[in-house]
């Protein structure tokens, strides 16, 4: 715990946290202190002047809040006449070469220049010469669309491709009304991270062409998620609606603050990876190539399974703790054999050393704490064995196809239960749609051995149950995600200490093991 | 202080209403009087003759939406979804997509107005930043044999004229 120092916000006591900016010291106990240029990741810049404080007796009695640290017994003034002024006359400057076009903008709704119009301005343009037009609609690459006139040079984007990717592609050119952010000639934005630009622009100047006149904001329910793209489980908001007549879609991903995990951002490919949730889902029931009921399917699956000498039960690694410890209970009730052999979500070289893993899955990690064998040696002699193969949402396949894997697969009985249509439901006798992550609780381990829960975000119309529910249905003990954990505490020694609704909300940091030092 | 009480005075208690036949009589040579008087000339009537004549309609009028166009016929609304943002039947449904006639970079795709959830209270009109959607029409009678023709799309608002000129809609002061 930082050490706490008392000062006086508009004459009141606050206590806060020492060593910190005014904005974020003061912010943190609820006041805000408006501003543009100023963002936490990408430190204080100072070029804005919206965060401009009086402090009583100071020397100077004007400073930037971003560049002035929090000290004992400080007299700050946000509510004075001349602090209003400077506010307001920020704002009118911001506002002189503005195009105003709330309406096509994107941004309308989460965008500072309109609630700080709202918050400190309110009053009408001056402005009576033509306004200094400049570039719209330029494609930056990577899907960043700018729009010049909307800008305010704030430069977060420029120092974000300077301080985080360390790639610059971004630049401030010309000065005064002239000054506007652009690429260099002929070289767009080049790196895995160029949408956190649009999440970083505090007004309508960097828009997503992906997000690009989808949704209006306000129409988006923001919920909690994390992102399964890949071993990091990157925090976001899922933002997601139903619109009339229309099912639950999911619009985009933006990344949400965890200090622990990702920090403020996440990576472009896990920022679209939300198209998956809504594409390429599996729907209907099929046993061998005919459409049936869902609970035809389930009364098939527990035939087979009782008619198997010898099953094999493939576990996803993008499947949470609870899904993972319930296949594995009712593999032990059927005698099956259990598998997590995942190599297919593997990308070898895909890794960087921000956020980005070569493992692209979400839950390996959970594998091993629940010593669920992953190697390929034993997947391959079990398979020679079994009569039966049933996969728990896994796509051994899922980058990149294994011909001779697939073909011995593709001869035993294969029974696929699957979130998505891939090469398992292909080859599958029985297909047996079930809910994805989105439409699920459950917790999860990254790859740094940081223990999260989420919630579920998304209601489809049809909605679906998730592993643990078939497992239950198939004759499982593990009723939901809650009596899955006394089973788990005993035996997994990590999780002893864990208490399943007391997680953080950043996340748990579990005990280290040797295991951990084996990168995926 | 005691309420103030009013004797109400009661009728037809005499000895001809009571004998009910004179006062049927009395009523039909009303009825009679002016049957035959719209039989032998029936520009005296009473009653408009809809919908053979159709009745005035103001301009301020709240009638079936349209969307207006700029001069050179292109679309004035920008999807900003402000109408159905503001949309208390929530009987509105935009679509937005990409702009190429150079007016601005965003138009409805899609703009459907479900005509049996609308009920009519202007919201949309007043939402409306680009003055793109109006009631002006004056239709007042919005029927149909079934339900999915009162969805009206884009082409239908676009194509609906108005029911007053400009200049006594903007008198109207709407």
């Amino acid at each position: 715990m930082a050490e706490m120092v008392k000062l006086f916000v508009n004459g009141e006591e606050v206590e806060v946290e020492s060593g910190k900016n005014l904005i974020d010291a003061i912010g943190a106990v609820g006041i805000e202190i408006p501003h543009l240029c100023y963002h936490p990741a990408l430190g204080a810049d100072g070029n804005c002047r919206m965060c401009l404080v009086g402090i009583e007796d100071g020397r100077p009695p004007v400073v930037p809040a971003c560049k002035t640290p929090a000290r004992e017994g400080m007299r700050v003034q946000l509510d004075t006449d001349n602090i209003k002024k400077i506010q307001r006359d920020i704002m009118e400057f911001e506002l002189i070469n503005h195009p105003v076009d709330c309406p096509i903008c994107d941004q309308a709704g989460e965008c500072k220049l309109q609630d700080y119009y709202m918050a400190h301005d309110l009053q009408d343009s001056r402005m009576r010469v033509p306004q200094v037009t400049k570039g719209k609609k330029m494609d930056f690459g990577c899907g960043v669309v700018h729009d010049q006139e909307r800008c305010v040079v704030c430069g977060r984007c420029v120092r974000f491709t300077r301080q985080i990717t360390k790639t610059g592609e971004l630049g401030i050119i010309n000065r005064t009304d002239a000054a506007r952010v652009n690429i260099f000639p002929g070289r767009p934005l080049n790196n895995r991270y160029a949408l956190n630009i649009v999440d970083l622009c505090p007004v309508g100047a960097m828009t997503s062409r992906d997000f690009r006149f989808k949704q209006r904001v306000w129409f988006l329910k923001k919920d909690k998620g994390i992102c399964h793209g890949c071993a990091r489980g990157c925090n976001i908001f899922i933002d997601h609606n139903r619109e009339k007549y229309k099912d639950d879609v999911i619009y985009r991903y933006r990344p949400r603050l965890n200090s622990l995990v990702n920090g403020y951002f996440m990576c472009d490919e896990g920022r679209l990876s939300y198209k998956e949730e809504n594409e390429n889902r599996l729907t209907a029931t099929m046993i061998e190539g005919k459409e049936t009921s869902f609970e035809d399917g389930i009364q098939r699956i527990q035939q087979e399974l009782n008619q198997a000498k010898k099953p094999l039960m493939l576990i996803s690694p993008n499947s949470t703790l609870e899904q993972q410890w319930a296949v594995k209970r009712i593999a032990t009730l059927y005698g099956a054999r259990c598998s997590g052999y995942s190599e297919g979500y593997v990308k070898a070289g895909d890794g960087d050393d921000f956020l980005i893993c070569d493992d692209k899955s979400a839950n390996r990690r959970g594998l091993q704490l629940l010593d669920i064998d992953c190697e390929r040696t034993t997947l391959e002699q079990a398979l020679g064995e079994c009569d039966l193969f049933i996969s728990f949402d896994n796509d051994p396949f899922r980058f990149g196809n294994n011909e001779e894997l697939r073909n011995a697969i593709a001869a035993k009985r294969v029974i696929a239960i699957s979130s998505h249509e891939n090469t398992m439901t292909e080859i599958s006798k029985v297909a047996l749609p079930v809910a994805s992550y989105s439409e699920y609780d459950g917790t999860i381990v990254n790859i740094n051995n940081v223990l999260q829960s989420f919630t579920r975000a998304v209601r489809k119309n049809e909605e679906r149950i998730d592993i643990l529910e078939v497992t239950r249905l198939l004759g499982g003990a593990v009723r939901d995600n809650a009596h899955a954990w006394p089973g788990m505490k005993t035996t997994v020694e990590e999780l002893a200490e864990v208490h399943p609704d007391r997680i953080p909300a950043e996340g748990l940091q579990l005990s280290v093991s040797e295991e951990s030092h084996v990168s995926a | 202080m005691s309420a103030k009480v009013k004797t109400i005075e009661r009728k037809g208690r005499t000895f001809l209403e009571h004998l009910y036949l004179v006062e049927v009589f009395k009523g039909m040579a009303v009825t009679f009087g002016h049957f035959f008087r719209n039989l032998m000339d029936n520009r005296r009537l009473y009653v408009r003759h809809y919908p053979e004549v159709k009745p005035e309609i103001p301009a301020r009028w709240r009638g079936r939406h349209r969307l207006t166009t700029h001069e050179d016929g292109t679309v004035k609304c920008v999807a900003c979804f402000m109408c159905q943002t503001n949309c208390p039947s929530n009987c509105i449904m935009i679509e937005a997509g990409e702009r190429t006639d150079g007016r601005s970079e965003k138009l409805p795709v899609r703009f459907d107005i479900d005509l049996l959830e609308c009920i009519y209270c202007g919201y949309c009109v007043e939402a409306c930043p680009m003055d793109a959607i109006r009631m002006d029409t004056g239709i007042f009678s919005v029927t149909s044999y079934d339900r999915e023709s009162m969805m009206i799309g884009l082409e239908d608002l676009l194509t609906t004229p108005a029911g007053c000129s400009e200049e006594e809609y903007q008198k109207g002061g709407c």
